[in-house]
């Protein structure tokens, strides 16, 4: 018998696994993914806001705003990757910049701890690629940047290490409510036992819902992210994250620097049928092309290395929906999480285990929680004599294996065999950036290829990219079986 | 401190290499695979060194006769290392690089070559609206799958884009046992070699669809490739309605473009061309920064590897010369420019300060042509002029210069005039 079960390992269900730890109770996350932050935590902008945009006295606002400030605590506590960018919201003329007074007015309501006006010639003095039509800006100094699917890695790493278990390709198929417990079905064979169950499945949230209430309170309707990712070499472009104003259709089209150099343009914001199609359009590109162009010059678009979309889960009402299910006690609903879900996620995790569960007044806190996970730094980004003791240690950090990233042999067989590992191609990749740079893994898949069936002991004939059905290849070639 | 270090080991660093030890300089090449030879040791179809052989070899016998002289002569070499940074000082280079065996360690040279060959254009650089399922390969990758690891890649494959990489992989992956339903092309014409549209496509019934591309890309369940849409183009690329037609595969190869390698180059302030996305040169194959050379794919595509020998050659006796000091620096220069229907011309800058020899300008038509006159242009005068039939964007043009013709101030152009 479980206490609690969390369904879904994206950063939501991560910070929630994390924060029970601390607590003498026996944990469960389940998700129907092969890895963790596998679908909106891996498909979004990245940012940490600051609170300047949700509607005041919203859950939104008090915990983006909340949200924003744990990121510090976590980057200290579980090495996370954090770029204190700071944001300029721009105005280009006389009407926008009447609505970027109603921003500033939210700010303050929303207690954003730091926030001013820019002329437009301070803000081109800070950012010289900034429009030239830019009239005036809001700066937002505590924005951030993450590596949204690290910080997820690094939750449920450390909740791992404090007694969470994880199981992966773990679809729920069914719930049955008992009066002291639930019963989970899970592949439609398995049967877990739990006390509580926290609904955290993202774009799925409301199908699970569905499994125990006789009327879901929320319906998932997907909005869909179209996005650019620059190359690496053009860091630098802009250091900002840059806002227009934002409109009904959300924040609008952003352009984002992100921690390891590379620049994200979009997102795009459509309502679609299928909540789980992250397919991009034609449409949708251009439209973010042609929006980006009114928040910076010259943007590089020829160092476009990636194109990609995301699906956000968003519900009618515009805020996040986090209470316990009216009439399943012991049945959490953590739904409607789009944005700015990533910011908010380790106050969600707080606010439902304290306000919600009140978990204080339930559980014995765990004496032996060890928040702290002392995560390596690439290879290639520490100092010689940091890179020459560890080569000392193990010659595999002289192989480069992605060139394009500097990755190594060493690191990759980290990746594959650490506490959270992975054995595919897209989970290496998650995990190091094997694959993310110039070429897109045209040279270095083969070389992870190569390792995880080297490590695992398999015939590359099973090494698979993602899922069950996406193995490499087919078959020997009538060479190899001769 | 050595003389030379050359960077690649494929047909172009071998070149450079052999050249330049002939002639007696010092020598270490660096090579990041486990073998000699490149991206030759995966091209196992024929064809190769017809213009510098007079006869026909694989990649790997093509490759072959390089790394047999280039070891029987004893050059040095490091397998499995890759160079990580290249520094300039005032008077040398610092080399940065690292292997398993070696670890992390610094040389210094006179000269450097750039000989690191291309990459492959990916999905992510040209729009590609669908889904992002597994399957969608690059040509050369999948290339490497099949002739050196052994496996296939796929049953049921479609080709995006006729470069030579995606019409030989149409017939590799056929002869395979696989469907090859089609090759798509977005431009009017092939960007491959006639040859190999003939002896690839035309030999095994596969279809080349002109003026189409890819416009949707779909996955089931599972994220695998299940079907692409593909659709005809108008003169500005957009797709046109109704003419969308559904292939159910399980493999898409992209074979759309190969860049030059220059990562290396980023940290050094090197003038680059934004038509050939590589360093400008001078005639000499050095580039803005003095004693650093660039040749073979790194510098321009090539469309065929006898020619990347031949032009590294050339750039192998211009190094060796520079570590001669037969140069003198003088500061005369010209640029030389593209003009009317040319894509790009190397080298892009005449230096005086090279001793005069004979001038090769390589350039690509911009267009499909029949009848053409190749007309070089000084300050408005036809310094040069010769008919050429057939100028197609997909082979690589070159013509000779006497130097005694050109005067040192007015730059020169290139441009082919069609009858």
């Amino acid at each position: 018998m479980f206490d609690y079960i969390v369904i879904g390992a994206g950063i939501v269900g991560s910070t929630i696994a994390r924060e029970l730890s601390r607590y003498q109770v026996k944990v469960k996350v389940l998700d129907k993914e092969n890895d963790v932050a596998n679908v909106q935590t891996l498909a979004n902008s990245a940012i940490i806001h600051s609170g300047h945009n949700p509607d005041p006295d919203s859950l939104k606002a008090k915990l983006c705003v909340w949200g924003n400030k744990l990121y510090e605590k976590m980057e200290e506590e579980l090495s996370i990757p954090l770029l204190k960018s700071g944001a300029y919201v721009v105005a280009h003329n006389k009407t926008e910049e009447e609505k970027l007074a109603e921003l500033y007015e939210t700010a303050k309501i929303n207690k954003v701890p730091e926030f001013y006006y820019l002329d437009s010639q301070e803000a081109k003095k800070q950012e010289p690629n900034i429009s030239k039509n830019v009239t005036k800006v809001l700066s937002l100094p505590t924005t951030k940047v993450t590596y949204p699917w690290e910080v997820a890695f690094a939750c449920m790493e450390n909740a791992i290490m404090n007694g969470v278990s994880l199981q992966k390709n773990a679809l729920v198929t069914k719930i049955i409510p008992n009066n002291e417990y639930f019963e989970i079905e899970v592949n439609g064979k398995q049967i877990f036992k739990t006390k509580n169950i926290i609904n955290a499945a993202g774009v799925a949230c409301d199908d699970i819902a569905g499994m125990v209430e006789k009327e879901v309170p929320y319906k998932v309707h997907g909005r869909k992210g179209e996005y650019f990712v620059l190359d690496k070499r053009v860091k630098g472009f802009v250091n900002h994250v840059l806002y227009p104003l934002p409109s009904d259709k959300g924040k609008g089209v952003l352009i984002t620097p992100q921690f390891h150099g590379n620049i994200l343009i979009g997102p795009t914001s459509e309502y679609v049928d299928d909540k789980f199609n992250v397919s991009t359009s034609f449409e949708g590109l251009d439209y973010v092309k042609t929006h980006a162009k009114e928040l910076a010059e010259n943007i590089p678009f020829n160092d476009i290395i990636r194109s990609f979309a995301g699906i956000r889960s968003s519900i009618e009402s515009g805020d996040f929906y986090i209470e316990e299910s009216k009439e399943f006690k012991g049945f959490y609903h953590v739904a409607g999480i789009d944005s700015p879900g990533l910011t908010s996620a380790p106050a969600i995790a707080l606010y439902l285990l304290k306000e919600v569960i009140k978990i204080d007044k339930k559980q014995k806190i765990n004496k032996d929680f060890n928040p702290i996970i002392r995560k390596q730094r690439e290879f290639h980004s520490l100092s010689k004599e940091k890179q020459i003791e560890l080569l000392k240690e193990d010659a595999r950090y002289g192989n480069i294996i992605c060139k394009c990233e500097k990755i190594t042999e060493k690191e990759v067989i980290d990746a594959i065999n650490g506490e959270l590992g992975s054995d595919t191609i897209k989970g290496i990749k998650k995990r190091i950036r094997v694959g993310a740079g110039l070429c897109q893994g045209g040279y270095c898949e083969e070389k992870v290829m190569r390792l995880i069936s080297r490590e695992k002991n398999i015939s590359p004939l099973d090494v698979k990219y993602d899922d069950k059905a996406s193995k490499l290849f087919v078959g020997e070639t009538k060479v190899n079986k001769l | 401190m050595r003389e030379i270090v050359v960077i690649g080991g494929g047909a172009s660093g071998l070149a450079v290499a052999l050249e330049t030890k002939k002639r007696g300089r010092d020598v270490l090449l660096i090579e990041r695979e486990e073998d000699l030879g490149g991206i030759l040791n995966q091209c196992i179809h024929n064809g190769f060194g017809l213009e510098v052989f007079e006869e026909e070899y694989t990649g790997p016998e093509y490759a072959n006769k390089y790394i047999e002289e280039f070891l029987k002569l004893d050059i040095d070499y490091h397998l499995n290392t890759t160079v990580l940074k290249i520094e300039k000082t005032n008077n040398y280079f610092e080399i940065t690089m690292s292997s398993k065996a070696r670890g992390i360690e610094k040389i210094k040279a006179k000269a450097v070559v750039i000989s690191t060959g291309s990459y492959e254009r990916s999905r992510g650089s040209i729009i590609m609206p669908g889904e992002r399922p597994y399957g969608v390969i690059t040509a050369g990758s999948a290339q490497r799958y099949l002739n050196i690891d052994g496996y296939m890649v796929g049953k049921r494959v479609f080709i995006l884009g006729s470069g030579d990489i995606g019409l030989i992989m149409a017939r590799r992956m056929f002869l395979e046992g696989a469907k090859v339903l089609g090759v798509a092309e977005i431009m009017p014409y092939s960007n491959g070699l006639t040859r190999n549209i003939v002896q690839c496509l035309d030999d095994f019934d596969i279809p080349l669809y002109l003026s189409h591309t890819v416009t949707d890309v779909k996955s089931g369940e599972s994220n695998r490739l299940e079907s692409i849409v593909i659709q005809k183009v108008d003169e500005n690329f957009n797709p046109i309605e109704n003419t969308a037609k559904v292939f159910e595969v399980d493999t898409l190869l992209l074979s759309i473009g190969l860049i030059p390698d220059i990562a290396l180059l980023d940290n050094l302030e090197v003038v680059v061309d934004s038509l050939t996305k590589s360093a400008k040169i001078n005639q000499a194959y050095e580039t803005s920064v003095r004693g650093l050379f660039i040749c073979g794919n790194s510098l321009q595509v090539h469309d065929l590897v006898d020619n990347v020998t031949l032009e590294s050659i050339r750039a192998g006796k211009c190094v060796s010369d520079y570590l001669e000091k037969k140069l003198e620096k003088n500061n005369e220069s010209i640029d030389i420019i593209p003009g009317k229907n040319v894509g790009y011309v190397t080298p892009q800058v005449l230096d005086f300060s090279w001793s005069p020899k004979e001038l090769i300008i390589s350039f690509r038509g911009k267009k499909k042509m029949e009848k053409t006159k190749i007309k070089v242009f000084q300050n408005n005068e036809l310094v040069f002029e010769k008919f050429k039939q057939f100028i197609v964007p997909a082979e690589m043009e070159t013509i000779k210069l006497d130097y005694s013709k050109l005067n040192k101030f007015d730059e020169l152009g290139i441009s082919l005039e069609e009858l």
